[in-house]
């Protein structure tokens, strides 16, 4: 279907007319796709600026009579203890994913790099341990990790959420990572270590550099990550002051369930960061989930 | 000290020598510096875990966590479970979750992937939407469409009223009947995505010349895409398939904030029942027995998405 008419021979009127068809059902199709997955976010958007009572209309206005954008004032506005918990939810969500992205591209990197390039014993089993780990459940670790950080001290803390977030982004981190070292031609690095530097030192000067786009890839990968978590963050944290966007929106709306555009606004501001530096940087990261997936 | 090996040594698997075990990582000594502030993060917070589950799931527990206090039951939380008809609900629950997001979020991503894969004005802009669903929150996501769904004010009850398909707007995630399909269609919607952006690399992976040859042999399209393309993409396929299967296996948001497994268990998957056993009935001994089930269930899956990639790591990329 990918090379279909890209140079359609001008031959048999039929053949062109099948070759339309494939090209025509793709664009149908893609529309269609299109249209699944942008109505519920034009929705949301379009219900976060209407007024509480004009959302809950039968039939709904496609339009508000009146767009407002009161919703938005209100989560933004330090003064109400609406925009007041709505911003401290949004800072403990970025001090969480930020550390948790500094933390893991740091341990990340050279374990990564070690099993792209060095033959020690165990290496295997260790790598696919590491892949292994993809493949559990929060869940699974929930109830002993909340006794084992209840006997640390660490329940309530945004310390908790840190480390067990690096446990969910090290595995993926170091699998994105390795995809992007086996890319890299060893001869640099052995032509680094005739010139006299040592392995540490072609690692850090040589590779480093190179591998910037996968270390990008990888920390946006980890912020988004601990940007969404939830279950972890609900399970870990009770004190109102200490909650991460998605549990504080949950609380926040479990108590008053018919704000509706107050929902969706927060829905809202709580995807902006991520979609924005997911496009901005989508590049890096498609190129990067698929280095370990596929390899060119 | 050893010198940098290529990758090939590098991919080779290692063999014991007469040398000793020992010896050889005594010599490699230096490259476990790498790898060591890794693997001691995980094993404090994977392998105590783990451990402490299977030795929790032979015991009765008191609820409250005074787990001091637990009595070794032995089978008795497994049999517990097994005769439990809430235990088939779960499964099959889990079952029609995991197989209906799987499959469709798969075809559906690998269609997405194939009519992007030429080139036309705006291609890159609806790729770029395309991603955006998985991108969000799954929170978001929830709460989007449990308004959308929403039995008095929802979108698509209003849209079938007002087309004159139902008198009143149907109850999405309120009866029993409707609601895992209403959930899995939010699901599909953020996935898809992941899907389409797996395949779109392994599209552009297949060789062209040998497109080019089986056009000139006269090979018509859905012969080159039979043929030629999908042979090229078995292995990202596969690993494609798993990744969304255990992610599916292991979802707990979706269910959880939109339903929170009712009306009457007809939206528990096992995870959701399993947190719900912890965390609402402080049942650890339960839970920990469901998750011990559950951890022997995704090794086999492990088994399999290994040697997928395995298969990857072959140069002839056939698996």
């Amino acid at each position: 279907m990918s090379t279909i008419a890209e140079t359609a021979p001008r031959g048999k009127a039929r053949r062109r007319m099948r070759i339309d068809g494939w090209r025509w059902g793709g664009r149908i199709f893609l529309v269609f796709m299109m249209l699944y997955t942008a109505l519920p976010m034009i929705w949301m958007l379009i219900t976060s600026i209407k007024s509480g009572f004009a959302a809950m209309q039968f039939p709904p206005q496609w339009w508000p009579d009146q767009p407002t954008l009161a919703s938005y004032q209100k989560l933004l506005d330090p003064q109400n203890s609406v925009g007041q918990d709505f911003l401290r939810f949004f800072w403990n969500s970025l001090f969480v994913s930020t550390a948790t992205t500094i933390l893991s591209v740091i341990v990340a990197v050279p374990a990564a790099y070690a099993f792209s390039r060095f033959t020690f014993p165990g290496r295997n089993f260790l790598f696919f341990a590491v892949l292994l780990r993809n493949m559990f459940p929060a869940v699974i670790f929930l109830v002993p990790l909340f006794i084992l950080m209840r006997a640390i001290g660490l329940v309530n803390t945004h310390a908790s959420l840190v480390l067990t977030y690096l446990t969910f982004g090290l595995p993926l981190a170091i699998w994105l990572l390795k995809g992007f070292y086996d890319n890299i031609p060893v001869q640099l690095e052995q032509a680094a270590r005739i010139d006299g530097a040592t392995r540490f030192q072609a690692f850090v000067l040589i590779v480093m550099p190179l591998s910037t786009p996968g270390i990008i890839a990888t920390a946006i990968y980890s912020f988004i990550g601990a940007w969404n978590e939830y279950i972890y963050a609900y399970t870990f944290l009770s004190k109102n002051e200490q909650l991460t966007l998605p549990v504080g929106i949950q609380r926040f709306f479990s108590e008053n369930t018919t704000d509706f555009p107050g929902l969706m606004a927060a829905s809202f501001m709580m995807s902006v960061p991520v979609v924005v530096l997911f496009l901005v940087l989508q590049r890096y990261f498609v190129r990067a989930l698929t280095e370990g997936a596929v390899k060119h | 000290m050893t010198i940098l090996t290529g990758k090939a040594e590098a991919r080779r698997r290692l063999q014991p020598d007469g040398h000793g075990v020992l010896r050889k990582i005594w010599e490699h000594r230096a490259d476990y510096a790498y790898v060591l502030p890794a693997i001691a993060v995980m094993l404090i917070v994977i392998a105590y875990p783990i451990y402490y589950t299977i030795e929790l799931s032979f015991f009765n527990t008191p609820p409250g966590l005074q787990l001091r206090d637990k009595i070794f039951i032995g089978f008795d939380n497994y049999t517990a479970i097994l005769t439990s008809p809430v235990f088939w609900t779960v499964t099959s629950n889990t079952l029609i979750w995991t197989l209906g997001s799987t499959l469709i979020s798969f075809v559906l991503g690998f269609a997405c992937a194939l009519a992007l894969h030429r080139d036309f004005v705006g291609r890159g802009l609806l790729r770029a939407i395309l991603i955006i669903p998985w991108v969000i929150s799954a929170v978001a996501a929830s709460y989007i469409w449990k308004w959308i769904y929403h039995s008095d004010f929802g979108i698509i009850g209003a849209v079938l009223v007002g087309l004159g398909l139902a008198d009143r707007p149907p109850n999405f995630i309120d009866s029993v009947s409707t609601v895992l399909p209403s959930l899995i269609v939010v699901n599909i919607w953020r996935e898809f995505p992941f899907a389409m952006i797996m395949m779109m690399a392994g599209l552009q992976t297949v060789p062209d010349q040998l497109l080019r040859a089986a056009k000139v042999d006269g090979a018509n399209a859905w012969q080159r895409f039979w043929h030629v393309t999908f042979p090229h993409l078995r292995n990202v396929s596969t690993v494609t398939i798993l990744l969304l299967a255990v992610a599916n296996f292991n979802s707990f948001i979706i269910p959880w904030i939109m339903t929170g497994g009712g009306p009457s268990n007809a939206s528990h998957i096992w995870i959701t029942h399993i947190y719900e056993l912890a965390f609402g009935r402080q049942r650890w001994g339960v839970a920990s027995a469901y998750s011990v089930l559950l951890f022997l269930i995704l090794m086999s899956f492990g088994y399999f998405y290994v040697r997928a990639l395995s298969g990857n790591e072959r140069k002839d990329g056939s698996a």
